[in-house]
């Protein structure tokens, strides 16, 4: 017992000097734009908690005010369109960047040891993204947000066909109402429902700052890592869109029709048709199982490269889950998918895909034990390969 | 060497002796906090979280024997329940939206919840009117009444109908279930799509005239 817990305390000091929350040390690294994503995280992080604590000011969250307060944020509040807009676009500008660093840091293998830590802080801040943001667009108060908030309240529920299946107290122990009912506060879509969205919606960028906060008091690293030239040219950017394609409002929220059809936020919309395939108890442990498997991707991930070619299997793994990311999100967007059709599709896609990643992997790692013993300097290894 | 052995004893002794009132405590807290953010758990019951949690509805007038004298007539209708939510004013008006139809051929009713819950017991068995929930039951959204079933086909995912489906059908916008009313061992069975049971049903009885909706079978988020 002490030495597991010895052994894990040394895993952890073997690694938290070289834990990154925003790329803080690769600074070297930054001509190439894909090391400036996590500044630039930071950075339209910053701004999101400025502009929605300006955007405080005149919101209202009942559900008889929250439309007309942005209505109102919107098209009379002097300014108004500006925060609102900046809010919105370097929200969108977070989610961007917390997507393509993960993808950056699993292509180039910078999950593996020492970066174990920056690579699962990185899959939270995606998790708590996300969540900011369904709470963040309840508030509007208009369809999709409505929608949004009552199907995705849903999907907990259908963790008590699990729950149940728990001799004894399983059919007392509905443990997924539960967790549907106090994010909702109650079983229907209502004030409390707003309330408690605001106060996560909100709450959520208050403790990720302190924690932020600790860190840079704890390390001495520096906040802001990036050059005065690429904050300036994102503030502009921001200015600049939230004028030309002003913030949307939508349609005010009616409980009694869903209007078709319907779409989420943009980065919701791959998952969104994933659970138009599933049955909903999968809705909810699909992505869930997703996440961990994809937080775990360090310890499962063997290989000894970093190299994309030097691990095959999950280099084209990582490629199938971001073509199907991109193909669900196109087949909602024009609305063209057969439900019917392809789930069965689906799946012998990604059987057959990652059975032949896999014998690609085994006839990698035989190619590499036949390789003389003393393998030469690593440049001229990828050479001989490629 | 055995007198160190004795100060570690006795330094995890005392971090024991201190360290379980403390859990104690913060265990004795756990009930308190579940119930300020959901006043209405029992004390000390955190396992049975949906006993306070029923909706209580009206009877309300879902249509005329006029409104739906031939076969596919429909109506849609609003049946109001009072929610619980925890705001202080402890409950909220939700609508549940409703839909009755005529159809063709007599079926069986799916009544078989109203008895354990609403101790009234059906006198009708077989009938060709029948009030489904609009509340789809997959994830909650509404679904529409679809007279057309080509209809069905061109907006809600490509699905289309065996020859002996092809009349009315029911259609959720949201994830693109599939229920077919007429269904004559199943009201509502889903035909498409990933709902996992059909629409939950009204509970009507005739009154002179009138098709009074009484109870609506409990589950699913307003």
């Amino acid at each position: 017992m002490a030495d597991a817990m010895g052994a894990v305390r040394e895993w952890y000091r073997e690694r938290r000097g070289r834990l990154d929350l925003f790329d803080e040390t690769m600074v070297t690294k930054q001509d190439n734009p894909f090391f400036l994503l996590g500044p630039m995280l930071y950075y339209f992080w910053l701004v999101t908690v400025v502009t929605g604590v300006v955007l405080m000011f005149w919101y209202e969250p009942t559900p008889a005010g929250a439309y007309n307060s942005i209505l109102h944020i919107q098209h009379e509040v002097p300014l108004g369109w500006l925060w609102r807009g900046m809010h919105k676009y370097a929200a969108d500008g977070v989610i961007i960047c917390i997507i393509l660093r993960i993808y950056r840091q699993y292509f180039l293998g910078e999950y593996k040891k020492p970066g174990e830590l920056t690579w699962i802080w990185s899959f939270l801040g995606l998790v708590l993204a996300m969540i900011s943001g369904i709470t963040g667009y309840l508030l509007i108060w208009n369809q999709r947000a409505f929608w949004a908030a009552k199907t995705v309240l849903t999907v907990p529920v259908y963790f008590d066909e699990l729950t149940a299946k728990i001799p004894v107290i399983g059919e007392q122990f509905q443990v997924g109402s539960m967790i549907a009912y106090l994010f909702l506060g109650g079983p229907a879509v209502g004030a409390a429902t707003l309330t408690r969205f605001y106060a996560l919606h909100f709450g959520i960028s208050l403790v990720l700052l302190i924690v932020m906060e600790l860190f840079v008091y704890r390390t001495r690293r520096v906040r802001l890592n990036m050059s005065l030239v690429p904050v300036v040219v994102f503030t502009a950017m921001l200015v600049l869109i939230s004028w030309v394609l002003p913030a949307e409002l939508g349609r005010r929220a009616d409980p009694n029709r869903t209007p078709l059809p319907i779409l989420s936020d943009w980065y919701f919309l791959g998952l969104y048709q994933y659970v138009k395939y599933t049955p909903p108890l999968w809705a909810g442990l699909g992505p869930g199982l997703l996440i961990g498997f994809g937080m775990m991707a360090p310890f499962l991930d063997r290989s000894k490269g970093r190299r994309p070619l030097e691990r095959p299997f999950f280099f084209v793994a990582g490629l199938l889950s971001l073509t199907y990311w991109i193909a669900f999100t196109i087949l909602i967007l024009f609305n063209i998918a057969v439900i019917e059709r392809e789930p069965p599709m689906v799946l012998l896609t990604t059987a057959i895909v990652l059975g032949l990643a896999f014998i690609w992997e085994i006839r990698y790692r035989r190619r590499q034990a036949r390789a003389p013993a003393l393998p030469p300097p690593p440049k001229a290894a990828a050479h001989a390969h490629s | 060497m055995s007198k160190d052995d004795k100060t570690v004893n006795r330094r995890r002794f005392l971090k024991v002796a201190a360290g379980l009132p403390i859990t104690a405590g913060l265990v004795a807290f756990a009930s308190p906090l579940l119930r300020f953010l959901k006043p209405n758990v029992d004390p000390f019951a955190l396992i049975t979280p949906t006993s306070h949690d029923a909706p209580t509805g009206q009877p309300v007038v879902a249509a005329t024997m006029d409104e739906l004298k031939s076969p596919w007539d429909f109506k849609y209708f609003v049946y109001t329940q009072k929610y619980p939510q925890y705001t202080p004013d402890g409950f909220k008006t939700a609508a549940v939206p409703g839909v009755v139809i005529r159809l063709p051929n007599k079926i069986k009713m799916p009544w078989d919840w109203v008895k354990p819950v609403f101790k009234e017991t059906p006198t009708v068995s077989e009938t060709d009117i029948v009030a489904f929930s609009r509340i789809c039951p997959h994830l909650g959204c509404i679904y529409n009444f679809v007279r057309d079933w080509k209809e069905v086909t061109a907006g809600y995912g490509g699905y289309v109908p065996p020859q002996q489906r092809q009349h009315s059908l029911m259609a959720c916008p949201c994830h693109l279930s599939i229920y077919d009313p007429a269904d004559p061992t199943m009201p509502g069975r889903v035909l498409s799509g990933p709902a996992p049971r059909p629409p939950r049903t009204f509970y009507y009885t005739v009154e002179s005239d009138r098709i009074l909706a009484k109870f609506v079978e409990p589950g699913g988020i307003a």
